[in-house]
């Protein structure tokens, strides 16, 4: 939980500083943009302040040249000395007078008229700007404006307006900043009172020396002193016709369009992350869901491939052994638990053979089985008695066993030759025996489990089992398995089972799992089913001889032989003379072999017969022959071969290996009851 | 083993008692002579089991007459010995009656 908790505080964490960067990028985004639009729209609006200050002040000006010609037409003098007077009554800096061909010729001015060896100043020769007043000579228009400038001829700043006079040529008159302002200053007045940039912006205009003269907002009124704007505004400064002109807008303004999309966007961008955090999250608590199931179902088929992989798991493990057959199968639950069977040789005649239930589940009970099992198989395979190898075993296993985990188990050692029986049951279910056709449990006071207390000692039980006897033993899983309605399969049914099948080995283990399984319904395995069969069929009567390769040899061999089938019935003992002979000729005809012997095995339970038949002549497998052709006519038929086929038809198994020097062929037939009982 | 033959006519009946088996089978060659007869009956019914041994010999007897234009019948024949025609399959070879 609290790896959990961290993580989803990590991925909200994450999710914020994500958040807050972008909205960061955002908000500067548009704070640039903002500043841009508004030093655009600065820029348009001067287009218009420059074109209406220009206007009045030239609509000014032109009205002042007219007076100028006026009085010069009312005759006022026109020698310099006078213009010069007219130019300081009229407050104006310069006047001038051209003719039609465009040369001064009256001026306040002495450098423009013609002097010794200079001509007059020339307005269609001078250059720069001042040829444009030749549209009042030509007629194109009858006055004109130059914009307030830097004078090329002698680098004085001037404004020069001129008007046409009707008897040809013009009159011109000049202003410096101060006089054009003095001129004009009235005009522009006021003139930007109500303009309005961006909703919120404005116009001032001051004179050079910062005298506002048309206001727009406090602090900058009307007459008051110009004061830069801090940084609330953007704004930008022009001269205007010589007047310092400011377009201002506020920044808050400005930044409207900026924060309400700033807005809009982290409300979108807020929402869309909290929704792909919520995914995210899903998303990743349901992949660590997953992850642990599929961790948890791999311990599940770890433990189950330790407890499966350590079981002996061929059968019939023992083909070739006649005294005896082993049988065991287990069904794992989904939950693993930790049964286990086992059986060995721990002796020429002996064999243990156990069945065991760890308690708990998973791993741990898995490799507690591991431990018992080989534990009990080393001790057992030294040769000790029975009760001492669980004995060795339980305290090896209380040693360490901090888990408090135990082994029930039953274990019995058959003595193959007696069908003697020892056994130690540490707290392990009553096994059940079936002899002829009834069934008993195997009832008396087990010992105590394995793995609980050190020291315990064992104590053993006796039985003797007749040819054909069975032992049969099981784990909980079986007993206890519950119906859908709970009620468990039970002691009674299992017994009524085995006492009703007629089955043996594995098909019997198969047929008290399907009763299991029909029990169980709908109901899920509880628990492990783990079943193990013993049945003891007796020691074989055997006798073998040697003989010679000839045909005496084979003739003693068959008159001992006929002599061990006695008991055989007639077919059976027909079929194992016939393939004895096919043998018995091949060796005396092509192994060349010294010597040979015959072993007759009369097994019992079923009852059958095993001849194994040894030879030391050359190797030689007859079964790895190919049949002959039966289906030839009689002409093409040959015998060769006639004999093999004989004995692959007629017996089962048949066996052929080479060992120690000796072809080794071994034939047996299952014949009589199969059903011994 | 024991061979008993009896003739009448071109008829020649052959009755064989006992096993036929590696140690018996030269005997049962020794006793297996045609002559001129053109028809010959061998009579299996004492004859509990029989190896290939037997079977070869009872091959080269019906090429023996097939080869003169006779005809040879086995007759009586017990089951153990009837398996071992049928796993051979000299059931479909000889004539059994």
């Amino acid at each position: 939980m609290t790896d959990r908790g961290s993580l989803n505080l990590k991925l909200i964490l994450s999710v914020l500083v994500a958040f807050a960067l972008s909205m960061a990028f955002s908000w500067f985004l548009h704070d640039r943009l903002s500043e841009r639009d508004a030093h655009g729209l600065i820029d348009r609006a001067f287009e218009n302040v420059e074109s209406e200050i220009i206007d009045c002040v030239n609509e000014r000006l032109v009205r002042h040249c007219m007076e100028v010609r006026e009085r010069l037409d009312e005759g006022y003098p026109d020698d310099t000395a006078s213009l010069q007077a007219l130019a300081r009554e009229m407050n104006i800096t310069e006047v001038s007078v051209a003719d039609s061909k465009g040369n001064i010729v009256r001026s306040s001015v002495p450098e423009y008229l013609a002097g010794p060896g200079k001509p007059a100043f020339s307005f269609v020769t001078a250059g720069g700007m001042a040829e444009d007043m030749m549209c009042l000579v030509n007629g194109q228009e009858t006055e004109y404006c130059q914009p307030f400038r830097c004078n090329t001829a002698n680098g004085a700043w001037r404004k020069f307006v001129g008007v046409w006079k009707p008897s040809g040529g013009f009159v011109e008159i000049g202003c410096d900043g101060e006089s054009l302002r003095a001129l004009s200053r009235a005009t522009i007045v006021d003139l930007f009172r109500n303009w309005r940039v961006g909703g919120k912006g404005g116009i001032v205009v001051t004179t050079p020396s910062g005298l506002v003269l048309s206001d727009y907002a406090e602090p900058n009124r009307e007459g008051s002193q110009w004061i830069e704007p801090d940084g609330s505004f953007y704004w930008k400064r022009k001269d205007v016709e010589s007047f310092p002109t400011y377009v201002m807008i506020p920044r808050g303004a400005a930044a409207v369009q900026r924060d309400v999309l700033v807005g809009a966007t982290a409300t979108l961008n807020g929402l869309a992350l909290v929704f792909v955090a919520l995914l995210v999250g899903v998303v990743i608590s349901s992949f660590v869901r997953q992850q642990m199931r599929a961790q948890a179902a791999k311990d599940l088929e770890l433990a189950k491939d330790i407890q499966l992989s350590a079981l002996p798991n061929v059968f019939p493990p023992f083909p070739d052994e006649p005294a005896f057959s082993i049988w065991a199968s287990m069904e794992t639950a989904k939950e693993v638990g930790g049964d286990f069977y086992d059986f060995y040789f721990t002796g020429v005649d002996r064999v243990l053979f156990l069945v065991a239930d760890v308690s708990g589940k998973g791993v741990p009970a898995a490799m507690f089985m591991m431990r018992a099992k080989t534990l009990i198989k080393s001790a057992a395979q030294t040769g000790k008695p029975l009760a001492r190898v669980f004995e060795e075993a339980n305290d090896a296993l209380c040693e360490g066993n901090s888990s408090n985990t135990f082994v029930t188990a039953w274990a019995g050692e058959v003595n193959l030759k007696t069908g003697h029986v020892v056994y130690v049951n540490a707290g392990h279910n009553a096994p059940v025996v079936r002899r002829g056709g009834k069934c008993e449990y195997l009832k008396g006071r087990p010992s105590l489990v394995l793995g609980v207390m050190p020291g315990m000692k064992y104590g053993v039980g006796e039985l003797h089992l007749e040819r054909g006897d069975e032992i049969y033993l099981y784990t909980d899983g079986i007993t206890e398995q519950p119906d859908p309605s709970g009620e468990l399969y039970g002691d009674a049914r299992l017994l009524k089972l085995l006492s009703g099948c007629p089955e043996k080995d594995g098909a019997l283990l198969k047929a008290v799992l399907d009763d299991v399984r029909r029990h169980a319904g709908d109901a899920e395995q509880a628990d492990d089913c783990t079943q193990l069969v013993m049945r003891y069929r007796g020691a074989p009567d055997v006798f073998t001889r040697e003989y010679a390769p000839t045909i005496e040899g084979i003739a003693s061999a068959s008159a001992d032989l006929a002599a061990a089938l006695e008991h055989v019935p007639e077919a059976d003992k027909a079929r194992l003379m016939v393939a004895a002979d096919e043998i018995f000729a091949n060796i005396m005809r092509y192994s060349e072999a010294k010597r040979w012997s015959l072993t007759v095995e009369r097994t019992h339970c079923p009852e059958g017969v095993w001849l194994v038949i040894a030879d030391d002549g050359k190797p030689f497998d007859p079964l790895a022959l190919r049949d002959p052709d039966t289906t030839l006519c009689a002409k093409d038929r040959e015998v060769g071969g006639l004999g093999i086929l004989i004995v692959k038809k007629t017996m089962s198994p048949v066996t052929y290996k080479r060992r120690n020097g000796q072809n080794i062929l071994t034939m047996g037939k299952d014949y009589g009851n199969k059903d011994n009982n | 083993m024991e061979i008993k033959t009896t003739t009448e006519g071109d008829k020649l009946t052959i009755v064989v008692s006992g096993r036929v088996d590696t140690v018996t089978a030269p005997e049962l060659e020794a006793g297996l002579k045609f002559g001129d007869a053109k028809h010959v009956v061998i009579d299996l019914a004492d004859v509990p089991y029989m190896s290939s041994a037997g079977l070869r010999l009872l091959l080269t007897a019906h090429k023996t007459m097939m080869g003169v234009g006779g005809e040879l019948q086995i007759s009586n024949v017990q089951p153990p010995v009837k398996e071992v025609f049928d796993i051979t399959g000299f059931s479909d070879i000889f004539n059994l009656t």
